[in-house]
């Protein structure tokens, strides 16, 4: 108590000293406040405003039959199942988006279309939370469920004035769609918005369940999935592993019945994978019967087990037709199959299997997925053990998962020269696919790094300097309280104690002054919509989001810096023999 | 009984590549009560002597006693509560803590010791002010004191613990003679209601006169009567 209250007074003082002091470390704390409430809003903009709406923080994304543009999933219960049990799963949604040639009235421009999902449980928070991140300048999100016209969109402004369009106006667009085709559609403008973020300037928003058959997904089918999470950067890893080991792939097989004629047999169709090095372990394992191998290789043909050939009574050069129930229509499927092949069944081989080259197997597979009812156990379900399961076609093909862009990135460099037949399935987080965003947040802890450092460096000085005039200053003072009978250590901790509480009150008035400025900066409205640091803004302000943990560790952190380096100057004072410190003359 | 024993007692300062030979062995017993003062010209040792007597400084040869205990032999710990519970100073430039007022100066070296109450300690400090005749200056700070008046707080403060022994340097020297007098006057009523001792130096022969006792330095020597 005595200490507290010398160490006080003796801090009034010397005013001018403590006081230049004091402001200087009060304005590295404010830096250090501004700068770290601003990263933290930097990265809550990042996470929880950008990621949120544009990938998500864990994407599913499918590219069929190695097709870039055709980013399509044929079983959606299969790939939403492995997403609906996580619990730290704040939304997932289906992103569906596609470049498109538009004419307006006299005009013509490139747009992105993209789906936007206002209906399937989309909370009023979230909605607003659209509704404040889009600004309407006209229209609403909700007319984007308008039926009463053509395929209601909501376009930028600046999309807007370069296509001369108003509200009400109709666009024709042109786009190739994910199978290759040319197609054409018209879009009724319902709203026009206005945001800061270049990047959304060209997109446009129609209704999801609008958009998903306009770009040619039915409606078992799935797009990109973009998954957002509670607390990212604790969960999204974790959330994407799980659903990475949910997604395994088994076998593909069709279930179906094989005609010939009159005759009828149950078959199980598989395919083969159609790579050199499986196609030669393939070509070394059969033992044909009859025909050659080549054509089936050259997927013209197929490849029939003899007990087959023998139900069916067929042989090499006949036609089979194929017949199977589908998953999502009531309609079977059927195709014509040319049997080029007839092998033994060799090997834990099943009795009645068809063997056809991946990429014709997998356009029956995907097209027409098949329904595979087996109550009696008569499909040909190889488990792993068997020897034929590697060179066989499964479902999909699950990528690894990665954890830097740079592996991301090879990931899917590697996977175009391979020229896979199968849809390929990647999960991947926002660590991997906007690793460049998130470097910025890096760039700004390390801005906060150096404000640390700086500050570490002025307080370092500061504190050394101050305490050592004060020291000298103060060295007959010493002598007499020491001469009085105060111990060493309670010397030192007074001078300890001193700069504590300079520390303490300038740290304070520092973060006060940090959310002065934070207050103050925040007032200006940027317009930066032509610039791709507006989408940094929230409504065109600076945002700030101070966090208690982070200010009371950066306080926490410079009182601990200024205690540690008082202390070696404190012991010295303390240690100061009493005869001489008393002796001692300014 | 000897409060103040020392034998042999040399105190050499380093100065440069020299010694300074500041004491070249004293023999100084002191009886409890006594009023002694040590007198001898500039540079002769007395301060030496006194800042040895008061354990702030350490003799290079001898022995030194205080209080029948022999300091040498103790750590900065013992040696530090000793000052605090046996010895009170006066210095020659007042010495108070410029932060605090006069009572807060008075009290200090009993918030120090931590055994009494803080209403004791208020009461003590209050009738030592009294006894040096500041009640009216309790709030007041040391910078809007005259010099006689300091070192009546710092007499005040000296005594307020009951020490055994009061040291005090040249106590006058930065005073007028009148305000001087009237200091050693107080001093010597002290030691006669305190039954403290009193060593004091001086080389001042007007303030000789107070004392009872004089021991003569020369040189770093006890000179004889
Ligand atoms: N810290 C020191 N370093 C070196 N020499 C010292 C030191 N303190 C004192 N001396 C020397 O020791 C001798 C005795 O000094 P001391 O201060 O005890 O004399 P004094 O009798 O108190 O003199 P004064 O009457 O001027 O105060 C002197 O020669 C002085 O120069
Ligand atoms: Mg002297």
């Amino acid at each position: 108590m005595l200490l507290v209250q010398l160490s006080l007074r003796n801090l009034l003082r010397q005013k001018r000293r403590n006081v230049l002091l004091g402001t200087a470390m009060a304005i590295g704390v404010m830096i250090l406040v501004v700068a770290n409430s601003f990263s933290h809003g930097i990265s809550d903009i990042i996470f929880n405003r950008i990621m949120r709406y544009v990938t998500g923080h864990v994407t599913i994304r499918f590219n069929e039959k190695g097709g870039i543009h055709r980013e399509i999933f044929r079983d959606r219960d299969r790939v939403w199942a492995a997403v609906k049990d996580e619990p730290d799963i704040e939304r997932a949604e289906e992103a569906v988006g596609f470049f498109m040639r538009a004419i307006g009235n006299g005009k013509a421009d490139n747009i992105i279309l993209v789906g936007a999902n206002t209906k399937i449980g989309v909370t009023k928070k979230e909605l607003k939370e659209l509704e404040e991140s889009f600004h309407m300048i006209e229209g609403g999100w909700k007319e984007l469920e308008k039926t009463t016209v053509e395929n209601p969109i909501i376009v930028s402004e600046e999309k807007a004035r370069t296509l001369n369009v108003k509200k009400n106006d109709v666009l024709r667009v042109r786009f190739r769609n994910m199978f290759g085709q040319d197609q054409a559609a018209r879009l009724t403008i319902v709203g026009i918005m206005r945001n800061d973020n270049i990047f959304m300037q060209p997109v446009c928003f129609l209704e999801l369940s609008n958009a998903k058959p306009l770009l040619g997904y039915r409606p078992s089918d799935t797009g990109t999935i973009n998954i957002r999470v509670k607390d990212p950067q604790k969960n999204a890893r974790a959330i994407a592993d799980r659903i990475h080991d949910r997604l395994k792939p088994r076998l593909a097989l069709i279930g179906g019945t094989l005609v010939h004629g009159a005759l009828r047999s149950e078959a199980t169709v598989l395919g083969f994978k159609s790579d050199d090095d499986s196609q030669a372990a393939l070509a070394k394992k059969l033992t044909l019967t009859d025909g050659s191998l080549d054509p089936a290789m050259k997927k013209d043909g197929v490849i029939l087990t003899s007990p087959l050939a023998r139900a069916l009574k067929v042989r090499e050069g006949d036609t089979v037709e194929l017949h199977y129930d589908r998953k999502f229509n009531e309609q079977g499927a059927s195709r014509i199959l040319r049997v080029s092949a007839v092998c033994e069944p060799t090997d834990g081989l099943g009795e009645n299997v068809v063997l056809m080259n991946e990429d014709k197997f997998y356009d029956a597979f995907y097209e027409d997925w098949p329904k595979n009812d087996d109550p009696q156990g008569r499909l040909f379900r190889p488990d792993e053990r068997n020897s034929w399961v590697p060179l066989l076609a499964p479902e999909w093909i699950l990528l690894k998962r990665t954890n830097t862009t740079d592996d991301y990135i090879k990931k899917y460099r590697d996977l175009g020269k391979m020229k896979l037949k199968a849809t390929t399935v990647d999960v991947s987080t926002m660590y991997e696919t906007a690793s460049d965003i998130l470097k910025l947040e890096g760039v700004l802890n390390l801005i906060t790094l150096s404000a640390v450092l700086v500050l570490f460096f002025i307080i370092l000085l500061g504190v050394i300097n101050t305490l050592r005039m004060t020291i000298r200053e103060r060295t007959r003072e010493i002598g007499t309280i020491r001469a009085i009978g105060m111990r060493r250590e309670d010397v030192r901790n007074m001078f300890i104690l001193e700069t504590f509480f300079l520390t303490l009150f300038s740290a304070s008035i520092g973060v006060m002054a940090g959310f002065g400025v934070m207050g103050l900066l925040s007032r200006f409205t940027f317009h930066m919509s032509d610039n791709p640091f507006g989408m940094l803004l929230v409504n065109g302000h600076v945002y700030f989001l101070p966090t208690f943990l982070g200010i009371a560790g950066n306080v926490l952190l410079i009182v601990a810096i200024a205690v540690i380096t008082a202390y070696f100057p404190a012991r010295r004072a303390a240690d100061l023999s009493p005869a001489k410190a008393l002796g001692h003359f300014e | 009984m000897n409060i103040i024993e020392i034998r042999g007692l040399k105190k050499d300062y380093p100065l440069g590549d020299t010694l300074v030979n500041a004491l070249r062995g004293v023999d100084v017993t002191v009886e409890s009560g006594e009023f002694m003062s040590i007198v001898g010209p500039s540079g002769s040792g007395k301060t030496t002597l006194l800042n040895v007597i008061g354990c702030i400084d350490f003799a290079t040869e001898g022995s030194v006693q205080i209080g029948g205990r022999e300091i040498t032999a103790m750590n900065d710990r013992q040696i530090t509560d000793l000052r605090l519970h046996k010895i009170g100073f006066i210095f020659q430039t007042f010495n108070l803590i410029p932060v605090l007022d006069v009572v807060e100066n008075v009290e200090f070296p009993l918030l120090l010791m931590k055994s009494l109450s803080r209403s004791e300690i208020r009461k003590r400090a209050d009738r030592l002010i009294a006894e040096v005749g500041l009640q009216s200056f309790a709030k007041h700070r040391p910078s809007e004191l005259s010099g006689g008046q300091r070192q009546r707080v710092a007499i005040a403060r000296a005594l307020v613990t009951n020490p055994d022994i009061v040291l005090a340097d040249e106590p006058t020297a930065n005073l007028d003679s009148v305000t001087g007098a009237s200091i050693l006057e107080l001093m010597k009523d002290m030691n006669t209601q305190e039954k403290t001792t009193f060593v004091f130096s001086t080389h001042d022969a007007n303030v000789l006169k107070y004392a009872r006792r004089i021991v003569k330095i020369h040189d770093g020597l006890i000179s004889p009567n």
